[in-house]
């Protein structure tokens, strides 16, 4: 059922220091009652760069993207995407923003009542992209065929497995050409082949597109296969930040364990 | 300390009731303005009014023939057999159907919405739909509550026509009445202002079917067990509350001289 993917390895791209920074996150502070979750986390992600937090689990990583999209509101800090403050921006200016942003969720939160046609749809429709002239049957089979799963289009997300699920989220989530795509653990729940498989797909489509984009995870591999940078969340601090070698030769005790079975 | 606990049942349920109305305000805000969603009100009206047709007319049937076989004995002793077509019609259409179908509709459609809400929740697609530019509020949450209000009211209309044709199939079980005359019966008993009020509760009833089911679904939280319980409790609550409506309702024609 599940068609093959191109299984030739991708890396990221090289950015230069002096490409466009596409978010910028100063001084994020988020709590939940007496939990503080995210106490001053800076980050900074440039055009074309892939950039992964890296930190335990429960740590404010997905709080953290999540705030980046307007999901949650931070109590203090500021957020800059393309340019606009989002934490100063009305509902419908917010809207534009998400046009721009992609957002993968670790569950990928596909629409249950809906089959995979329709749920590639369902961004056009709301944007009426499918209205100006776009051809949205075209944009729907071009999602598909990114993904290697043209043959599910009118399944629905229940008759799919984890695998195709977080590929079809995948292709929903490009479907409207992002500039900037979040991934919340891509790779979280998946065998390490087919997760392998969704890393490769995100860096061919990365290439494809020129996206740029944040990627949360506690997954190594996923920090060595798929990122230009890695910053290391640490109470709920930006506590380390490089490359994946940079952060192995580090001798901090924060950052050590995560490379542990590396 | 049984005291505490009572004093925790109670702000419990002060907030629960001024979280529903908070609710309820942000449905009649969004109500009206656009963008409406026509084409998932129209999915909406067809879940949840048109496939909740056969419950409501199978209960309403049984409801309607059980009612008159029930009623003839007494109304026999008192010599005043004919009156049952008159009785039961009055009965069904001020009282019987409106509540009935609302109940039948609160169990349906109210753990319906609380379950599947529910699962949205939790499972991210409502943050996924919030992030493609779609108001999950607008787009869930109102259309739902207009097609209980909407619909309602045609399915009470239709629970009242069916009762009323099973309570001339229970007259005609021990007796022979034509359906000209039967129908002249009920007819005659029954008036305009048996009828609107019972309309207009009926709208209240689906108001606060959508209401309940939609923001029990919506304020899911802990995961799978947290979607069994907002099923269960939007029932639970939306029953409670048909019954409450139903006791305003009959106080409010009583004092505008309806009844």
């Amino acid at each position: 059922m599940e068609a093959e993917v191109t299984s030739t390895t991708v890396a990221p791209p090289d950015i230069s220091a002096d490409a466009e920074v596409v978010i910028e996150i100063k001084d994020l502070w988020k709590s939940f009652g007496e939990n503080k979750v995210l106490q001053g986390f800076d980050l900074t992600v440039r055009r074309g760069e892939s950039v992964m937090v890296l930190g335990k689990s429960g740590s404010g990583k997905s709080v953290l993207i999540k705030c980046i999209v307007g999901l949650l509101t931070p109590d203090k800090g500021s957020i800059s995407v393309l340019g606009q403050n989002v934490l100063g921006l009305d509902e419908q200016a917010l809207d534009g923003i998400r046009v721009k942003i992609g957002f993968l969720f670790q569950s990928s939160a596909l629409y249950d009542s809906m089959t995979v046609r329709e749920n590639l749809e369902f961004p056009l429709r709301r944007h009426s992209i499918a209205q100006e002239g776009s051809d949205s049957e075209a944009m729907v089979k071009e999602a598909l065929e990114n993904v290697g799963l043209m043959n599910t289009i009118d399944m629905y997300p229940s008759e799919l497995s984890g695998g195709m699920r977080r590929r079809i989220g995948l292709a929903r989530t490009l479907i409207l050409k992002p500039e900037i795509v979040l991934y919340d653990e891509p790779t979280t729940g998946l065998d390490p082949i087919t997760g392998k498989e969704i890393v490769e797909l995100i860096l061919q489509l990365q290439k494809k597109y020129g996206t740029s984009s944040v990627i949360i995870s506690h997954d190594l591999n996923v920090a060595k296969l798929a990122a230009n940078r890695i910053a290391v969340n640490i109470k709920g601090r930006n506590h380390a930040e490089g490359t994946y070698d940079e952060l192995h030769a580090l001798e901090d005790p924060e950052v050590q364990p995560f490379f542990i079975f590396m | 300390m049984g005291e505490t606990h009572a004093k925790g049942a109670i702000y419990r349920i002060v907030e629960e009731v001024g979280e529903i109305s908070r609710f309820t305000g942000r449905f009649f805000q969004q109500a009206v303005r656009p963008r409406f969603e026509w084409r998932e009100l129209l999915r909406q009206a067809y879940l949840n009014g048109y496939l909740s047709l056969p419950l409501v007319a199978i209960t309403a049937f049984i409801m309607g023939l059980v009612l008159t076989i029930q009623s003839r004995p007494t109304l026999a002793d008192f010599g005043a057999e004919t009156m049952l077509p008159a009785m039961v019609s009055i009965s069904v259409v001020r009282e019987i159907g409106p509540v009935i179908t609302a109940l039948i509709c609160a169990g349906r459609i109210g753990s319906s919405m609380g379950a599947e809400l529910g699962s949205m929740k939790v499972t991210e697609q409502i943050d996924a739909m919030e992030v493609s530019g779609t108001n999950p509020f607008k787009y869930l949450v109102v259309t739902r509550v207009w097609s209980t209000i909407l619909m309602l009211p045609l399915l009470v209309v239709l629970a009242d026509a069916i009762a009323i044709w099973a309570c001339y199939i229970g007259v005609n079980i021990k007796g022979s009445v034509s359906w000209s005359l039967f129908n002249q019966q009920v007819l005659d008993a029954l008036v305009f202002a048996d009828v609107l009020p019972a309309l207009i509760k009926s709208i209240f009833f689906g108001l606060a079917i959508g209401v309940v089911g939609c923001y029990k679904g919506f304020t899911t939280e802990k995961g799978t067990e947290g979607v069994g319980r907002a099923a269960h409790s939007a029932v639970v609550l939306a029953s409670l509350l048909i019954f409450i409506l139903d006791l305003v309702a009959v106080q409010i024609t009583e004092i505008m001289g309806l009844n």
